[in-house]
């Protein structure tokens, strides 16, 4: 059986996941979102940005908007991408992963402070 | 980053990926480039697109593959395959794959041409089980002694027992040989030549004209009983004869000879396991400058006075790859008593002829006068030397033992001497070249080298010694008998060294093609007898080169061979040889013309002495 591509969640993708859960975002506007969202630690490239894209496509995590039907002149325009069902449902259960380490670290004292 | 450096790059990533992508990727390029502002930021831009191309490269390329893998059926553990019939392979990936292809080829067989022993450790190094196994493999099979088919010639026996016997001892002394006969005494008395017409008319047979150049085994050959001829006719056919012909298979059998050589062929093994393999033909120079890069090592099984042999020897020691890498060569024709002279003249010292000449004329194997192809090595020698002044020079080690022809009255005197000749070659060896770890080529009369029974007297020391030695030995296209010639040979170009493992040379008969066809096969194969043959020219081409007749004719140098054939032989000879004549003779009828069939002399007493001490060089 082949290794599944987002099995665990990149870093890259569950960004692309939280950059769309606020609605559909083109390929440069998702790329800026992240930007915005990591305060500019992370900068999706092209090659990055849209091999996630890719992977996330084919996993049915998001889906693009307006592609079936549309003629081929729109399809020069910038695609558009939204999440799907089973993305937000992958998202937050990242999340959810990611905040039950954050509780264990502050447990721990390892991590301070009562953001989380 | 210009934008059309981004697109050549993204050319990088799978086909479908830019299907998909690659407009959006400019496009997204684009924007980031307009925004990015100054020097800086741009430089930052570019940084940012370099790193981005390492890291999405493999993601982009495993969603690529990830996609083909789900073309297999589910729970299929067979390996996906792309159709390529929506993506067409690239012209420069044909080519690419093309040459990538070609020259993996060429790297395979490269590889499996070179042997395999001599790859996986250099020779003096201790050897992994792995590597003394294929060791092994590689060596010879030895029949067992009950196996021993008919056809075995006796002597070959003898001579390698008596080589075994007499070794040299751990404290460097040549201990006598336990056991010796007439045989031995015979084939050690091999270097020169005798002429066998002379030997017939000097012992009151008048004999006919075809008797003058008739060789004396072949005179004998009729002599009942299977016995073991002289090795007289040493100087043409060399102690191959000697180690390798009795009576009842001397070459009188012309027409029955391919007939035997291929009953030998089909005692030795079946045909389906006879290979048919092309060999490897190499230029001669080039293989052994090779051989000698690879091994320690390398000993030279000559056929006595051959023109063309020596004419490539002499060109060999002068090529300057071959000069570079060897220490010394170690030859039989030079009576060690002699080595001071020698190395004085190689050196490029002003020796007069007539004392270096001394020391091939006086080597104690010499029954009859010594070609003078001999003198051609040792000029060859020093010229190769006085053409790298301050570079590597080659030492010539003389092999003979250090008898004193004008101490040597009788039989008894030179008895001794003839009977340790292999191991005083082998002590020299040993001494000179394997304990100070020197590089050398070893050359000697291809019946002293001949795996017969085994290797001989010198391989056993040297292996003894933890060396591994290569072995080539002088070859002809002769197969079966005198008259059957193998044209295969004719598409070689000469000289030329083809290694007998694994290729249809090495199944050829031994007997023959080491004498030219002069002795009927058995069921020893090329490849049983050594590592290598070189060959120098058809048999009919190859011509054996005389001492001229105005040197030996009432000349003290002839004289005092006429006194050394009398105590070697008993009889005397005429010098009638012409300066040049083919290598090989055709065997005749084997009884003389009076009937009378000539017999050796018997073996000295002192045969069975040691060594005597050895006098200071000369």
């Amino acid at each position: 059986m082949p290794k599944r591509r987002l099995d665990p969640l990149p870093a890259a993708a569950f960004q692309i996941l939280l950059a769309l859960a606020d609605g559909e975002l083109h390929g440069y506007a998702i790329m800026r979102q992240v930007e915005q969202q990591t305060n500019g630690r992370m900068r999706l490239g092209p090659g990055t940005l849209y091999s996630s894209i890719q992977a996330m496509l084919e996993d049915g995590l998001i889906e693009e908007v307006g592609r079936e039907g549309e003629s081929e002149a729109s399809r020069e325009r910038r695609r558009v991408y939204r999440l799907t069902t089973a993305g937000r449902k992958l998202a937050r259960s990242e999340a959810d992963r990611l905040a039950d380490l954050l509780r264990v670290a502050r447990a721990k004292k390892i991590l301070r402070g009562d953001y989380v | 980053m210009s934008e059309k450096i981004y697109a050549c790059l993204l050319k990088l990533f799978p086909s479908r990926f830019r299907r998909e992508y690659e407009s959006e990727a400019l496009l997204l390029f684009r924007d980031r480039y307009r925004e990015e502002r100054g020097p800086m930021r741009k430089l930052r831009l570019c940084l940012d697109l370099l790193v981005d191309l390492v890291a999405g490269l493999p993601k982009a390329y495993q969603n690529s593959l990830a996609a083909g893998s789900s073309l297999a059926p589910e729970g299929h553990a067979a390996p996906p395959f792309q159709v390529l019939e929506s993506e067409p392979l690239r012209p420069g990936a044909v080519l690419l794959g093309t040459l990538l292809s070609f020259s993996a080829i060429v790297c395979f067989a490269w590889a499996m041409g070179r042997d395999i022993g001599e790859r996986l450790a250099p020779v003096n190094e201790p050897k992994s089980p792995v590597e003394m196994v294929m060791q092994r493999l590689n060596q010879p099979m030895q029949p067992e002694p009950s196996a021993q088919p008919a056809t075995q010639p006796e002597a070959a026996a003898p001579a390698n027992s008596n080589a075994s016997a007499a070794t040299p001892s751990s404290n460097g002394q040549v201990q006598p040989p336990a056991q010796q006969d007439l045989l031995q005494y015979q084939q050690q008395t091999s270097l020169g030549r005798p002429q066998q017409g002379a030997m017939v008319r000097a012992s009151g047979e008048s004999g006919s004209m075809s008797a003058a150049s008739r060789p004396e085994s072949a005179v004998n050959a009729s002599q009942p009983g299977g016995r073991v001829l002289p090795a007289s006719r040493a100087s043409s056919n060399g102690v191959v004869i000697a180690t390798g012909m009795r009576t009842g298979e001397s070459a009188s059998g012309v027409p029955t000879a391919a007939r035997d050589a291929a009953a030998a062929m089909s005692q030795s093994e079946p045909a389906s396991s006879i290979s048919t393999a092309q060999p490897n033909v190499e230029n001669a120079t080039h293989a052994m400058v090779r051989l000698m890069r690879t091994h320690q090592i390398v000993m030279f099984g000559e056929t006595h006075g051959d023109k063309q042999e020596y004419e490539w020897l002499c060109a060999l020691v002068k090529d300057p790859a071959f000069a570079s890498q060897v220490d010394d060569i170690v030859v039989e024709f030079g009576n060690s008593l002699y080595q001071k002279t020698v190395d004085r003249y190689i050196a490029g010292g002003d020796v007069p002829q007539e004392q270096i000449e001394k020391a091939w004329r006086n080597v104690i194997g010499a029954v009859g006068p010594v070609s003078p192809v001999y003198g051609w090595f040792y000029k060859a020698v020093r010229e190769a030397n006085r053409q790298r002044p301050s570079g590597h020079q080659i030492r010539l080690l003389l092999g003979d033992p250090y008898g004193d022809w004008e101490k040597i009255h009788d039989a008894e005197d030179l008895g001794p001497f003839v009977a340790h000749r292999d191991a005083w070659y082998a002590q020299v060896v040993k001494h000179e070249v394997l304990a100070p770890h020197h590089r050398a080529l070893l050359i000697m009369g291809a019946g002293h080298f001949l795996r017969r029974n085994g290797p001989g007297l010198v391989e056993r020391a040297i292996r003894d010694a933890g060396v591994q030695p290569y072995l080539v030995v002088f070859g002809t296209n002769a197969v079966g008998g005198y008259d059957v010639l193998d044209l295969r040979f004719n598409k070689w170009p000469t000289p030329a060294i083809v290694s007998l493992q694994g290729n249809w040379v090495g199944e050829l008969p031994a007997n023959p093609v080491l004498t030219g066809g002069v002795v009927a096969p058995n069921a020893q194969k090329m490849e049983d007898v050594a590592d290598a043959m070189l060959y120098v020219g058809s048999r009919d081409t190859l011509m054996q080169v005389n001492v001229p007749r105005s040197d030996l004719l009432d000349t003290a140098y002839g004289k005092e061979v006429e006194r050394r054939l009398q105590i070697q032989i008993g009889r005397t000879m005429e010098f009638t040889q012409p300066l040049e004549e083919p290598q090989y003779h055709r065997p005749l009828q084997q009884v003389s013309s009076n009937g009378i069939h000539l017999t050796p002399p018997n073996p000295p007493k002192s045969f069975r002495d040691p060594l005597p001490p050895r006098p200071p060089s000369q």
